[in-house]
């Protein structure tokens, strides 16, 4: 099917889209209602589609694998594709508000699952709106690691309440978040990195990992190496922010 | 005394009167240096004791007033027009959300009698971008539900220190197909912590497990109330639901209907 395309949206060498055919704006307006479909239940979500290899049929109800590892404004999918091999026994979803970059990570997924055969078949990308929808994908304490790499700054002070990292909206990070999973969050905004801390130092439900538990973590250096905004922050020898922690039980 | 409550519009002017049993009107009297409600009021809610009933509406306001003295007692303001409110069982908080989907919680700790100066609540809780339509505590006072545009209901555990935000969230009810109007509780001698059932405008009322978020049943309206109601009306008309009552240790719910 990939070979039949006509237009060169795909190089003819390596297969995978190119990114000149999937322009889209930077900015994508979380607060205004979706356009997409949303699943009723986390229930609902078909993980056939998702994963066609390991969920061969949509009425596989017994199947007990459920996503794990959740990439929130995943981009062109850069973080996904590095985890899919570090962690393959692990389900993982992208999750992306502009469609025509959800298009291009579809693609290089089915791309990658062509020539690596066997491989990628763990990772998948949705387009959603994460600050709305986080509960009708993911039942409570369902993820073992979130991501928020990079995310819209939303400078002026009218527009805070649009960032994806908020004191009530780690309400229901923390609720889809097993005790025990982690958050991992980066910036190159100082700013922006000061108040993902803050956020997450004050929420009662967050605590933060020791430098000894971040350095011990393989994920960690995946967070500025493996996403293009990442790569592109290091090309220009800029600096990054990262805030990680651990859900714990709230105390009594 | 038996109170019957009803709402009417004029002139931009919206008015509370209270019916008692001889079907008499009572007017409120607003005392604590503010004025009645100026524009259309939203929810109203008594107090489980029966001696505070709380007003709330589009002009930002709740006021609590007192039953005995039918005076306003107290004004909070509101960053916005105000959608829902709900009093916590002991009657100790007084719990609004607004079009924004923020639900604010302030201390109430009054008799009844005196007048208090007008004050500010603190933020409880948010969910962005969605108005919230009812909030409910459930019988038992544990948890504290809102019901949201965006179709989702959710369980919030009811924290002892609920100024400092209630973060813990037990589930979500997720199963409506349209937005979720209204909220209430059914208990029974057998079922002391009651179930949840709620109404939407996908024209049905469903009952749910509020710790697990479980659909336990789905009622679908045009069903039960059948083609009689319609009179006529061939075509697929939506019916919302618009409200939902309950009689405590009843397993009965009435539910009022919009065509």
């Amino acid at each position: 099917m990939l070979e039949n395309k006509v237009n060169s949206t795909h190089s003819k060498s390596t297969g995978l889209p190119r990114k000149r055919f999937y322009r889209a704006r930077a900015h994508s307006n979380p607060l205004s209602d979706s356009h997409f479909p949303v699943p009723v239940a986390p229930s609902h979500v078909d993980y056939s589609l998702h994963y066609p290899q390991l969920f061969p049929s949509s009425d596989e109800a017994g199947s007990c694998k459920k996503i794990q590892f959740a990439d929130i404004g995943c981009g062109f999918g850069g973080l996904l594709i590095s985890l899919s091999t570090l962690f393959p026994d692990t389900l993982m979803i992208g999750m992306e508000l502009r469609d025509k970059v959800t298009e291009y990570v579809k693609e290089r997924i089915l791309a990658l699952r062509v020539t690596n055969p066997g491989q990628y078949q763990n990772i998948s990308v949705v387009r959603t709106n994460s600050m709305k929808y986080i509960p009708n994908y993911f039942e409570k304490a369902q993820l073992s690691k979130m991501f928020f790499l990079f995310p819209d700054p939303h400078f002026k002070e009218k527009n805070h309440r649009r960032r994806v990292i908020s004191p009530f909206l780690l309400d229901e990070y923390a609720y889809a978040l097993e005790v025990g999973g982690i958050i991992y969050t980066i910036t190159d905004v100082e700013e922006l990195g000061d108040w993902m801390k803050a956020c997450l130092e004050n929420h009662p439900m967050f605590e933060a990992l020791t430098s000894e538990e971040v350095e011990a973590d393989p994920v960690t250096k995946l967070l500025s190496s493996a996403t293009e905004e990442g790569q592109k922050v290091d090309r220009n020898g800029g600096q990054t922010f990262r805030a990680i922690y651990r859900r714990i039980a709230p105390s009594l | 005394m038996y109170v019957k409550i009803d709402l009417f519009e004029q002139n931009n002017y919206s008015t509370l009167w209270f019916f008692d049993s001889g079907g008499c009107a009572v007017y409120l009297v607003e005392n604590s240096g503010g004025s009645l409600h100026k524009d259309s009021i939203r929810a109203i809610r008594y107090r489980a004791s029966g001696k505070l009933f709380v007003s709330a509406g589009d002009d930002k306001l709740v006021k609590i007033w007192s039953t005995e003295s039918w005076r306003c007692i107290s004004t909070i303001c509101s960053e916005k027009r105000v959608t829902s409110v709900a009093i916590s069982n002991d009657g100790s908080y007084v719990c609004f959300a607004d079009k924004f989907g923020v639900v604010d919680v302030d201390v109430e700790g009054f008799d009844g009698n005196q007048v208090f100066a007008d004050k500010k609540a603190a933020p409880m809780l948010s969910h962005y971008c969605s108005i919230i339509t009812s909030l409910e505590f459930s019988p038992d006072g544990r948890f504290f539900i809102s019901a949201y545009r965006d179709f989702k209901i959710r369980v919030n555990v009811f924290p002892k220190k609920p100024l400092d935000g209630a973060h813990e969230i037990q589930s979500f009810a997720l199963g409506h197909t349209e937005f979720v109007s209204c909220l209430a509780f059914v208990c029974t001698q057998e079922f002391p912590q009651g179930f949840l059932v709620s109404g939407s405008g996908d024209s049905t009322v469903r009952l749910w497990d509020i710790s697990s978020g479980s659909l336990l049943d789905t009622c679908d309206i045009r069903e039960k109330a059948g083609p009689l109601e319609f009179k006529g009306i061939e075509e697929e008309c939506c019916a919302a639901v618009t409200d939902l009552c309950t009689i405590p240790d009843s397993t009965l719910v009435a539910v009022a209907v919009q065509r």
